[in-house]
């Protein structure tokens, strides 16, 4: 099958490859050339091997053949009287990356209010490090739009970046050392005590929750049986101000963990599910995870039979723990202990930086694939509102509410890809974007992952007209699990590329959960797996977003912006590439785990 | 000034469609045998379940088994509206009513069902896909209709579904996550308006389980070539 002139204008820098036997002397055209979209096919099927020694299509028009060539066969040098002459690479690349920081509109660097446009080269032709002030129009003129035109043509101008505080966060951490279940609740010096009739009032707040039960798991009791690990939650509460600024309190050394079953002792969300020893079944130290030195208050609960894999089931369990929780919450209000630490998060504009956002695609097929958003409580339920309920439409929060434990999260079948509760307080990439001195974060986009095919996508437009109006130089977008959520996932991957906007994906494939669409924008991605088989074990908190993961998604969108080539990936998941691009930026290797997983 | 590295390498890779398997079909529909496979992990209550977290081992349904004999282990989707009618994913009764009619011309004496949710492609395609095709078309089986639950699901659907196609038998994928099936080279497909889980309509509703299933059959006499999709005019949306 031959190509045409439009085919021919997609594909110039592709292998040239002849569609049919030609014969000598024949002057070649795009008439005599294979379509290149089909070569993975035809290499898939063996019907064509790619030669390195083989020409470009720009290479070979209008050249004339020496000798007769077959069918599928790579054009070389050999068999042509010339070899069309085209720009070399290199050169090339270096022009998209000057375009890319001169595009970069002095506009964003005037506006710190104080009546002046700040300029700063920090490196130019013939200038280095030079600083300009110059005076701007009265106030409310719009004065960057005017200067803009003038300005842009300097070359290499940078941006000044300048950070500017929008709110700030306090999250004081107070040690817990012990944990014990006693006749009231109270936390004293670093001791909680947790009263253990409490389980009796939580369990009312909703009649599809059949028993609740705590104990506590210290860090040298980790071998022993656990139920299905549905949640890890933080215990944190408001002391001054909303979600997002102000004051909260957070309890350091101690998280919660929901398990739960059915009345049938069917495992809740069975798929994936994580019962077990818990020392295996949870990947210590990971965001959503417990840590190594962590005092667990496992809860478990009971629920109807068969509302396991129903809406209501799962967060009926979630609904009463976070009764138990809100009652030490109340008293972590009003404890005094000391604070060990005190972690400031702030919320900061950095005009001038190429601006980002992150998007993170969440659950929001039913069952217990769901999130609630924007609780009273950090890391709460009450107060807050779930992603299915509001369509699963795009919400924009501000770094600082995420960390301040804005999701919560009931998405945890197939746990060891899913994002437990402590993973957003504590976010990776939310933490290494926000703390990027070259980028300028916007925000962090929640966007829901829905059951239907058609409201997949039509969800996926509306974060398409978002980001187009945000005006942002590049995003990440992440997704949890595998399979369905991959046609979301593809589809905004889709409608940042065809906005022009660069993006780089982050999800958990491998072997397993490679991706099940495609397109071409989705060429800057980064593989979250940590199993030795590419596949989801059972190891809760195992494959999702590690501080790793993020850098080397944040470098990869850096390079996409600045226009540095990200080489395609490889036909199968190899954990040699991701261990590549870790040398590369100084990570430490990503060691897979042998959960025994078929392969 | 943004810091850049050079010899990054995208770490994930994104599919191909495979390539083209098509067999037509020779003859007119109230003359078929017509299969029905799912991979929405439909087994007999009294048959050991499926590992939901992923299985390659497929379950032999008679076809004179009663639809309340029948029971669903998948833990991809919202498994409500197959507990209240195992018709929406696996329409047994749709298909005896339209050997009644004589829109068909018969059933096999047994089907193949699996749970595609996470499944393993290798295994699928070289093992449990060539076996259950191989035994459809031992019982003379000329039409495979098949279902599929969530989204590797439809992966594994498709899969299977091939291999039935490339043994001789014209098929078509009915489902509810489209782009799954185009991409990973579904021979025929279409394409109700429901969630997964529901992929044949929704549960106790008779006309519309009837009209999606007939209509797929339509499909796979009509369908002109391969990959070529049919969006049927059927809306069911559950607020779960």
């Amino acid at each position: 099958m031959s190509i045409t002139k439009e085919t021919l204008k997609l594909h110039m820098k592709d292998p040239a490859i002849f569609c049919c036997r030609r014969e000598k002397g024949l002057v070649i055209s795009e008439a005599d050339l294979e379509d290149p979209s089909l070569f993975d096919d035809m290499v898939d099927a063996g019907l064509l091997t790619l030669s390195p020694d083989g020409l470009k299509i720009e290479q070979v028009l209008g050249s004339t053949l020496l000798q007769d060539v077959e069918a599928l066969t790579p054009i070389t040098a050999e068999v042509l009287d010339k070899v069309n002459e085209t720009a070399s690479p290199a050169p090339e690349k270096a022009v998209e990356k000057k375009t890319a920081e001169t595009t970069v509109p002095v506009i964003r660097t005037e506006n710190k209010g104080d009546g002046m446009i700040h300029i700063e080269i920090a490196k130019a032709d013939h200038i280095e490090g030079l600083k300009l002030d110059v005076p701007a129009f009265a106030a409310g003129s719009a004065p960057g739009a005017a200067l803009t035109e003038s300005f842009v043509p300097v070359p290499g101008a940078a941006p000044s970046g300048e950070k500017k505080v929008i709110r700030k966060l306090i999250k004081k951490h107070m040690k817990i050392i012990k944990v014990e279940l006693g006749d009231k609740t109270s936390i004293k010096d670093g001791v909680l005590t947790i009263d253990k009739s409490v389980v009796d009032k939580a369990v009312l707040e909703d009649p599809l929750c059949k028993s609740l039960a705590l104990d506590v798991i210290y860090p040298d009791q980790r071998h022993q049986y656990t139920e299905t690990i549905m949640d890890v939650c933080p215990i944190a509460t408001k002391v001054e101000g909303e979600l997002g600024e102000g004051v909260t309190k957070v309890a350091d050394g101690v998280v919660f963990m929901l398990t739960g079953v059915d009345e049938d002792g069917v495992q809740v969300h069975e798929f994936g599910s994580s019962e077990g020893y818990l020392d295996e079944k949870m990947y210590f130290g990971h965001p959503g995870c417990a840590d190594e030195n962590d005092i667990i208050i496992r809860c478990h609960a009971v629920i109807e039979r068969l509302t396991g894999m129903t809406r209501p089931g799962p967060f009926a369990a979630h609904k009463c723990q976070d009764y138990v929780i809100q009652t030490i919450r109340d008293e972590l209000k009003k404890y005094d202990g000391e604070i060990v630490r005190e972690e400031i998060c702030e919320d900061v504009r950095r005009s001038g930086n190429p601006r980002v956002v992150l998007v993170k695609e969440i659950m929001g097929q039913g069952a217990m694939h769901d999130n609630v958003i924007c609780p009273s409580e950090p890391c709460g339920i009450l107060g807050g509102q779930k992603n299915v309920d509001c369509g699963n439409v795009p919400i924009m929060l501000t770094p600082n509410q995420v960390r301040d434990g804005s999701i919560h999260a009931l998405t945890c079948i197939g746990p060891a890809t899913k994002e437990m509760t402590r993973h957003y307080i504590r976010e990776p990439l939310v933490e290494g974007l926000a703390g990027d001195t070259e980028l300028d974060l916007i925000g962090v986009v929640f966007v829901g992952s829905p059951q239907v095919n058609d409201e997949k996508l039509w969800v996926s437009e509306r974060l398409g007209s978002l980001l187009e109006s945000l005006d942002i130089d590049g995003c990440i977008i992440t997704t949890e699990g595998f399979g369905n959520n991959h046609i979301d996932f593809i589809q905004h991957i889709g409608q940042a590329g065809k906005r022009g906007i660069p993006v780089v994906g982050v999800s958990f494939c491998a072997y397993q959960g490679q991706l099940v669409v495609g397109n071409e924008y989705a060429s800057a991605m980064v593989e979250e797996n940590m199993d030795k088989g590419g596949f989801e074990n059972n190891v809760a908190g195992c494959s999702c977003v590690t501080k790793e993961v993020a850098a080397r998604a944040i470098q990869m969108l850096k390079n996409k912006m600045a226009g540095v080539e990200i080489k395609p990936a490889e036909k199968k998941w190899n954990n040699d590439v991701i261990n590549a691009n870790n040398r590369l930026l100084g990570l430490p290797e990503t060691v897979l785990l042998d959960n025994g997983t078929l392969h | 000034m943004l810091t850049t590295v050079e010899g990054m390498q995208s770490e994930i890779f994104v599919p191909v469609t495979p390539k083209p398997v098509f067999s037509e079909l020779k003859k007119p529909l109230s003359e078929c045998k017509v299969a029905f496979i799912t991979a929405g992990g439909i087994h007999r209550k009294d048959q050991t379940p499926f590992n939901t977290s992923g299985d390659f081992s497929y379950r032999t349904i008679p076809f004179d088994s009663e639809a309340d004999e029948l029971m669903v282990t998948h833990g991809g989707f919202d498994n409500s509206d197959i507990n209240k009618d195992v018709n929406a994913m696996f329409p047994i009764d749709r298909l005896h009513e339209l050997v009644d009619e004589g829109f068909i011309g018969s059933l096999p004496k047994e089907t193949y069902t699996f749970m595609g949710g996470g499944g393993n492609v290798e295994k699928f395609k070289n093992e449990t896909g060539p076996e259950i095709a191989r035994k459809l078309k031992e019982q003379g089986v000329d039409i495979v209709l098949c279902t599929g639950g969530c989204g590797t699901c439809h992966r594994s659907a498709t899969i299977v579904t091939r291999c039935c196609e490339e043994e001789g038998m014209s098929c078509v994928v009915i489902a509810a996550l489209p782009p799954i099936a185009r991409q990973q080279g579904a021979p025929r497909i279409t394409a109700p308006h429901v969630p997964i889980g529901s992929n044949a309509g929704e549960p106790n509703n008779i006309p519309m389980q009837t009209a999606i299933v007939k209509e797929s059959l339509e499909w796979v006499r009509d369908c002109p070539s391969y990959n070529q999709m049919k969006v049927l005019p059927y809306e069911y949306r559950h607020n779960v």
